[in-house]
């Protein structure tokens, strides 16, 4: 599988980047989510080896994401100088790989955090932490016409950016549950009756940027923010209070992310945004963020559930992270 | 029967993911094997607490509709709380107490719902200490 595979993705490039000798090997699946199979490999061509990513489409998709929206965004935010792997295909037809697909570079020499690592940071918690709140308040600063992206999906009036969310979840957890869910349903009711003010500015929203979606080296350098494939117009608040979700805390929501203290990482996320994280409107966007969560998690168990896609990342997202965001959820509405 | 299943999958889960993980030759497979021996441990805890959280669960909202028919002044939703109230869990299987689960569910969103709809205070905290009490026992232990 994996030598057709690589073969074909050889002839795919040969063609795509005009380089008739392009030698395309070492290719092996590596961790990257339910969303996309991905692979690392080498393609060697104009005399320089060049280390590479292909993110597939699987058969079924956790989310149903736009592989053009995550590909665009890396493009945006590569020339905008953020930590961006560089884009180098896309390709929407199936023929090539029988999925869509596309190929970026290989930021090497980095790591991962899992969420389950308690520490990953060590001693460059704060170093790695003032970047990481940094880059979320740049790409919040961003314009999203200046950079392209302003034909995304999503809010392009402040007052609707709320709305156009919650319905967007909801419909998603309409779609896939499998069982009733009282505390999702009683979520969006709150969410509802108790909306935010309108948002200061339409930013681009990266949809998924928490700890685990970004490398960094041993000397405390993030490298690269991955998993644009949720990236959409909205409220930059909407990123800020997923990013501070207590799932992704590593056990101490007291430091979101696992990073900085949490009054230092929305200092961070100002400095950099221009904006400002008003406590109440925060509130609700974290209120949102676990109930976006549950819908994700309740999306995964479905496709697990119904064997479309049977990635344990999806038993492990419906189980354990359905679990602790109904806990979220229910100690934080029932106050 | 000794042992007990929730032993043969923890100890399972040790062997597969202290002896047979690091054996593994790419990051793909170690990052897969070892979400497959996070699912090990999960089993085992709900292998012994599968059925008693959800007679639990069920129980609790059986007492909360019974405590509530008399503040519903909706006849239909009075109706269905009052049924729900009456119902029972005839076997422990957890696939049946599941079928209860879920029509018991069905009828608190409604209930909550309701309460939220007329301001009923008293019977919305009693509808979250129900549901706080369902996350707590569904929370799952890493490790």
């Amino acid at each position: 599988m994996s030598d057709d595979l690589s073969m074909r993705l050889e002839s795919y490039l040969r063609k795509k980047l005009d380089q008739p000798s392009l030698r395309v090997s070492d290719l092996a699946r590596i961790p990257g989510g339910a969303s996309r199979e991905t692979y690392r490999f080498r393609a060697n061509y104009g005399g320089a080896d060049r280390a590479l990513i292909l993110r597939r489409d699987p058969p079924a998709s956790l989310i149903e994401t736009d592989r053009t929206t995550e590909f665009r965004a890396y493009q945006a935010f590569h020339k905008l100088g953020l930590p961006v792997p560089e884009p180098v295909a896309l390709e929407l037809d199936g023929a090539a790989l029988e999925r869509p697909f596309f190929v970026m570079e290989e930021i090497t020499g980095c790591e991962v955090a899992s969420i389950l690592n308690p520490d990953p940071y060590g001693k460059d918690r704060e170093k790695i932490g003032r970047q990481f709140w940094s880059v979320l308040g740049q790409i919040a600063k961003a314009n999203p016409d200046q950079v392209g992206l302003g034909d995304f999906e999503g809010a392009r009036d402040p007052k609707e950016a709320w709305h156009h969310e919650v319905a967007r979840w909801e419909k998603v957890i309409d779609e896939d549950e499998r069982e009733p869910q009282p505390i999702a349903r009683a979520a969006i009711r709150w969410l509802k009756r108790n909306p935010p003010p309108p948002a200061q500015k339409i930013s681009v929203v990266h949809g998924d940027y928490r700890t685990g979606n970004f490398l960094f080296n041993g000397a405390g350098d993030i490298r690269a923010i991955l998993d644009w494939e949720m990236a959409h117009l909205g409220d930059p608040l909407e990123d800020l209070g997923w990013a501070l979700d207590p799932l992704w805390a590593h056990g101490d929501p007291t430091h979101p992310a696992g990073l900085l203290a949490r009054a230092d990482a929305i200092a961070t996320w100002e400095a950099a945004s221009g904006l400002k994280a008003d406590p109440a409107a925060l509130a609700w966007w974290e209120v949102f963020a676990s109930l976006k969560g549950l819908a994700i998690w309740i999306s995964a168990a479905c496709e697990y559930a119904e064997g479309r896609n049977t990635d344990a990342v999806n038993a492990f997202s419906g189980w354990y992270c359905l679990a602790f965001h109904n806990k979220v959820l229910a100690e934080r509405l029932s106050a | 029967m000794k042992p007990e299943v929730d032993q043969i999958l923890g100890i399972s889960s040790g062997t597969l993911m202290g002896s047979l993980v690091p054996l593994l030759p790419n990051t793909f497979a170690i990052g897969s094997a070892s979400l497959l021996g996070i699912m090990m441990t999960f089993a085992a805890q709900e292998y012994e607490r599968g059925a008693d959280i959800r007679a639990a669960e069920n129980a609790d909202m059986r007492t909360l509709f019974r405590e509530a028919v008399s503040q519903v002044t909706d006849e239909k939703l009075k109706a269905e709380v009052s049924m729900a109230a009456a119902t029972e869990d005839r076997s422990l299987k957890i696939s049946a107490l599941n079928a209860e689960n879920t029509e018991l569910r069905r009828v608190l969103i409604r209930l909550q719902a309701y309460a939220e709809e007329h301001g009923d205070r008293t019977l919305q905290r009693r509808i979250w200490d129900v549901l706080k009490a369902s996350a707590d026992r569904r929370l799952l232990r890493l490790g």
